[in-house]
């Protein structure tokens, strides 16, 4: 499993992947010009900029890296090649798997010092009222990893059952839409005010929906960061712990998958 | 042949390119301002729809608003803007839109305080607004301070007014929040009030568009003051209150006439309060 770790994390050094991440990365370098032109929170706007850059690039990194790798694999008949040495198809789609996710956490790791680099010099130009907690600025770089991570594994367990690239790249597009609103949907349907408005029959359905679909809107913890408020510590760990399970389910049914289906 | 095919391709791309550059340049810039504000999907579909660049969506709503005005404010300058009136509603639906995506936007309810209250007049909406965001930005005493300067001088409501100063005063540690509040807590005192409340959002605006707008609000409120001292002067010693500007003018309490930025005349009520046409107000100037 580490060499298909080592390979897959060699693979997106080549495909050049990483210059392609450089390229986007220079626009940090207006980030501190683009947030003088706040009135009131220069500071904070900064961290909004930069934040919302490292998402950015880490759910294109998520979705394309994540959909395309094993669909490529098949397409070039590596998968051919690989599988028939001596370890198990898990263990391929794992390896594949860890591969992506450590290339996401190394790509956010660079971000996210390019990012506090910028951050600090935004801040010294227009000094915040808020103090800028930088624990707080790491838990949310963190656990955007964490949150493109799940992605990846969904965009996984999508593509070995798919024939195409369509259905992973848009599949997880989509999840990761509606992931950030499941929790929305689902207060308001259980609320008193759409007692009237919403059919009965409707509410298990979106319960259902509700739990089958990934609830990403947890790990999003910009506001903390941006205003340095104290995110609540129970509620990471239970995140983190949801982070694992739901990880865990989706790797699970994509080696069972993987495992059954036919290669020709 | 065959080479000359994309080559001219290219080139004929190229040269069409060039020509109509500058005309569609020219037309983009001269899109008419309303145009530019632009409409915008309501804040149920936004919110999906930004997925989890809610905080980046709310900030470049407060951008589109803050260009809309800048032009607006450039505009002003050159003396046609009081034809045209400013499209408030829509910049107060984008700010509210902001807030809603991002409750803790500072500068949405820094700027929606600005024009909500001075030019639209909206002292409900406004004083809703920073509630609102007073649930939500809990350590900040601005949205108090503001709060309790449209009490007292647009509501006239002092005692409430009162309490938000103290809250103000209490979150920023600074008794000169308390002190003012007291001090200016009376309908003669609104003038100075007002001064003093602009003095400090001009000093402190970061932005040219703005700062420039309460720039010139304040040399209003200043050049009110001079007439309501002279007013005051003239009323001690002739024991009656002035009957115009020009009176005083005369008489030699005033040593020129008073301009007004907005482009309105100042006069006196039978009251003896002073006031003008223009109501601090670029769009109140009546045609």
């Amino acid at each position: 499993m580490l060499n298909i770790i080592q390979i897959t994390l060699k693979g997106i050094f080549r495909d050049r992947v990483f210059q392609g991440i450089m390229a986007l990365a220079i626009l940090f370098l207006f980030i501190p010009s683009a947030a003088s032109l706040s009135m009131r929170q220069v500071t904070e706007l900064s961290i909004t900029l930069s934040l919302s850059l490292i998402s950015f690039i880490l759910l294109l990194l998520s979705v394309f890296l994540g959909a395309t790798s094993i669909w490529k694999d098949m397409e070039r008949r590596y998968t051919f090649s690989v599988l028939s040495l001596p370890i198990s198809r898990t263990s391929y789609l794992l390896g594949r798997f860890f591969g992506l996710a450590l290339f996401l956490i190394l790509t956010s790791a660079l971000l996210g010092s390019v990012a506090c680099l910028v951050i600090k010099v935004a801040s010294g130009v227009y000094p915040s009222e808020r103090p800028i907690i930088w624990g707080y600025l790491l838990l949310a770089i963190m656990f955007a990893t964490l949150k493109y991570i799940l992605l990846v594994a969904v965009a996984m367990l999508l593509s070995t059952v798919s024939t195409s690239f369509f259905l992973p790249i848009f599949g997880t597009i989509c999840t990761f839409l509606a992931s950030g609103i499941t929790q929305q949907v689902y207060e308001y349907v259980n609320s008193p005010a759409s007692a009237k408005a919403v059919s009965p029959l409707f509410k298990p359905v979106v319960t259902l929906v509700y739990y089958l679909l990934p609830n990403l809107a947890g790990f999003d913890l910009k506001v903390n960061a941006i205003y340095s408020i104290a995110p609540n510590l129970v509620g990471l760990g239970i995140t983190s712990a949801y982070f694992v399970a739901y990880t865990s389910i989706l790797l699970g049914a994509s080696a069972l998958l993987f495992n059954r289906r036919e290669m020709k | 042949m065959r080479a000359s095919v994309p080559v001219g391709l290219f080139v004929s791309g190229i040269l069409l390119y060039g020509l109509l550059i500058g005309p569609f340049t020219s037309y983009m810039r001269s899109k008419p301002i309303e145009e530019k504000l632009g409409y915008l999907p309501s804040v149920k579909l936004l919110k999906p729809l930004s997925a989890d660049q809610k905080e980046l969506t709310a900030a470049s709503l407060v951008f589109k608003v803050m260009m809309y005005f800048g032009s607006l404010v450039g505009k002003a300058q050159q003396g046609t803007l009081i034809e045209q009136q400013p499209d408030l509603q829509g910049m107060s639906r984008l700010l509210h839109n902001a807030v809603h995506l991002d409750p803790y936007n500072m500068d949405a309810y820094y700027f929606a305080q600005g024009f909500l209250t001075w030019d639209a007049r909206q002292f409900k909406v406004a004083n809703d607004l920073l509630d609102y965001g007073m649930k939500y930005r809990t350590w900040d005493w601005q949205l108090p301070y503001f709060a309790g300067f449209n009490h007292a001088f647009f509501l006239k409501d002092f005692s409430k007014a009162a309490t938000y100063y103290r809250q103000a005063g209490q979150l920023s540690g600074n008794s000169l929040h308390i002190n003012l509040a007291g001090r200016y807590m009376q309908e003669s005192g609104q003038t100075d009030l007002a001064v003093a409340y602009l003095t400090g959002m001009a000093r402190t605006a970061t932005n040219q568009a703005v700062r420039k707008s309460y720039q010139e609000r304040l040399t209003a409120f200043k050049e009110l003051q001079k007439i309501e001292q002279a007013s005051v002067r003239f009323s001690q010693e002739r024991g009656i209150l002035p009957a115009s500007i020009e009176q005083l003018l005369q008489t030699g309490y005033l040593k020129t006439m008073p301009v007004d930025p907005y482009g309105g005349r100042f006069y006196i009520e039978p009251t003896g309060k002073v006031t003008t046409t223009s109501k601090f107000a670029f769009a109140g100037v009546k045609k």
